[in-house]
């Protein structure tokens, strides 16, 4: 941890608030941005670091100084996401409109960027979303999770499962069912692949 | 897995381990998807799907308003104080172990100077054991009957009326010492007439700050207060020498005694 994110935490100990803004700016977006691979929408992503960072916040005084802040929050992020998404699951009622038919920005789901605006692109772009979607909201919380962060985020198997709090054999056999899933859940996209 | 050449094909979790290069076997899973198509077609369906998810995009968030948002749910922190010395949970059984643990000193404490006292009762016997036919100047210069240090020397107020007290007393705890039954009425009365003396003794000892003579003074007080109350019996001279030590008693009157003699011979 360098000096500037100890001095903060020294100065939310000693009573100013604002000074997490600084921590809030170093690790707001790479935390979302993880939050985002576990939930798979933004909403949900943004909710989760904002509960990750309250915690983080409430936990500071217990924190130990020699530790990095940035793998604390991340873990606490993880955390947070995979509960999100597992009460999510729980909650039917939630589950409906986040994976919609054709997706919009009122649906909280995800619009692909674009470099090919012709209608028809467009319209192969949101089959090929929804059907990415529909992949990843089949996988298991774990699988997700596992998967997301270790192709996408490109995180070592072994910080994954200390985050998941799983051995790390766990951890590798979630990923991999993962792949295989999506890869039948594509299958028709691809054309058969 | 054991894998052998042409007969037998990976496993799509082998190929997925390939793809995300956590296979440990890694050259042999090449050189098989060489010479494989149906692995190698597995393998490729593996890629384009990592590939396909590979792609996701992540949008930016707001920061301002995520910090607007996490601000007002932010309380004021202050830092955890040190952990005490004792855990609040072993305060109390610790104040009561401490309480406890005072008694038991001052308990055994008073036992304690009690037992001195009776130890401080046998010396005088034990000086006449040890140091039989020596003159009171070679005393030990020890603490008689455990009041305070009676010393051989002698002290700086002399008085030839003190004198006579003492010797009367002397006399008296003789006569008790050596007393097989029961004391005669003109001991009994001896012992009242020195009773009145002694108590004027006593306080003029005390305020002269003469602590030590002051203590035999006052034990010989309630040796004479006996004398004059205790009904006459075969015994109970006896019991009185033994109760009261009049022995003991009787050697700190002789080192008073001797005191004051060495006083009034440096006067002269």
């Amino acid at each position: 941890m360098n000096k500037a994110e100890a001095d903060a935490i020294q100065q939310i100990l000693a009573g100013n608030r604002d000074a997490y803004r600084v921590l809030m700016d170093r690790h707001f977006s790479a935390v979302h941005r993880i939050a985002f691979r576990i939930t798979g929408n933004q909403a949900d992503a943004e909710e989760a670091a904002q509960e990750a960072f309250l915690r983080a916040y409430n936990k500071l005084p217990g924190f130990r100084h020699d530790a990095s802040f940035s793998t604390w929050i991340t873990r606490i992020a993880m955390n947070t996401a995979l509960n999100l998404v597992e009460r999510r699951n729980r909650d039917l009622s939630q589950q409906g409109p986040r994976i919609a038919e054709n997706p919009s920005p009122a649906d909280q789901t995800i619009q692909m960027a674009d470099t090919y605006p012709g209608p028809e692109r467009q319209l192969l772009d949101r089959e090929a979303a929804t059907l990415r979607n529909d992949a990843l909201a089949a996988l298991t919380p774990m699988e997700r999770t596992a998967f997301t962060l270790r192709h996408m985020e490109d995180l070592p198997i072994a910080e994954i499962a200390a985050a998941l709090n799983v051995p790390a054999n766990s951890a590798k056999q979630a990923v991999f069912r993962a792949v295989g899933k999506l890869r039948r859940s594509l299958a028709p996209l691809a054309g058969g692949l | 897995m054991t894998y052998t050449p042409h007969t037998t094909h990976f496993s799509e979790e082998d190929l997925i381990a390939y793809q995300l290069h956590e296979s440990s076997d890694e050259a042999v899973i090449q050189h098989h998807l060489e010479l494989c198509p149906e692995c190698a077609a597995t393998s490729d369906s593996i890629a384009e799907t990592l590939r396909v998810f590979s792609s996701a995009p992540v949008p930016q968030p707001d920061l301002d308003r995520n910090w607007q948002r996490l601000r007002g749910n932010l309380s004021v922190l202050t830092p955890v104080p040190p952990r005490a010395f004792f855990p609040r949970f072993l305060l109390w059984p610790a104040a009561g172990l401490a309480a406890v643990a005072l008694l038991l000193f001052t308990f055994v404490g008073v036992h304690i100077s009690r037992d001195r006292d009776r130890i401080a009762d046998l010396l005088p016997a034990i000086e006449r054991m040890s140091h039989t036919g020596a003159g009171p100047n070679t005393a030990a210069n020890t603490a008689i009957n455990g009041h305070g240090p009676l010393t051989t020397e002698p002290t700086g107020a002399a008085d030839p009326a003190m004198a006579n007290h003492l010797d009367a007393a002397e006399r008296l705890l003789t006569e008790v010492n050596h007393t097989s039954g029961s004391l005669d009425p003109a001991t009994r009365a001896q012992a009242r007439d020195l009773l009145l003396s002694n108590a004027v003794y006593t306080r003029t000892a005390r305020d002269h700050g003469d602590l030590a003579q002051a203590a035999v003074l006052d034990d010989l007080g309630r040796v004479l207060t006996t004398l004059d109350n205790e009904t006459s019996s075969p015994h109970s001279t006896l019991q009185l020498r033994l109760e009261m030590n009049t022995s003991g008693l009787l050697l700190d009157i002789r080192i008073l005694r001797q005191n004051d003699d060495r006083q009034n011979d440096n006067r002269q």
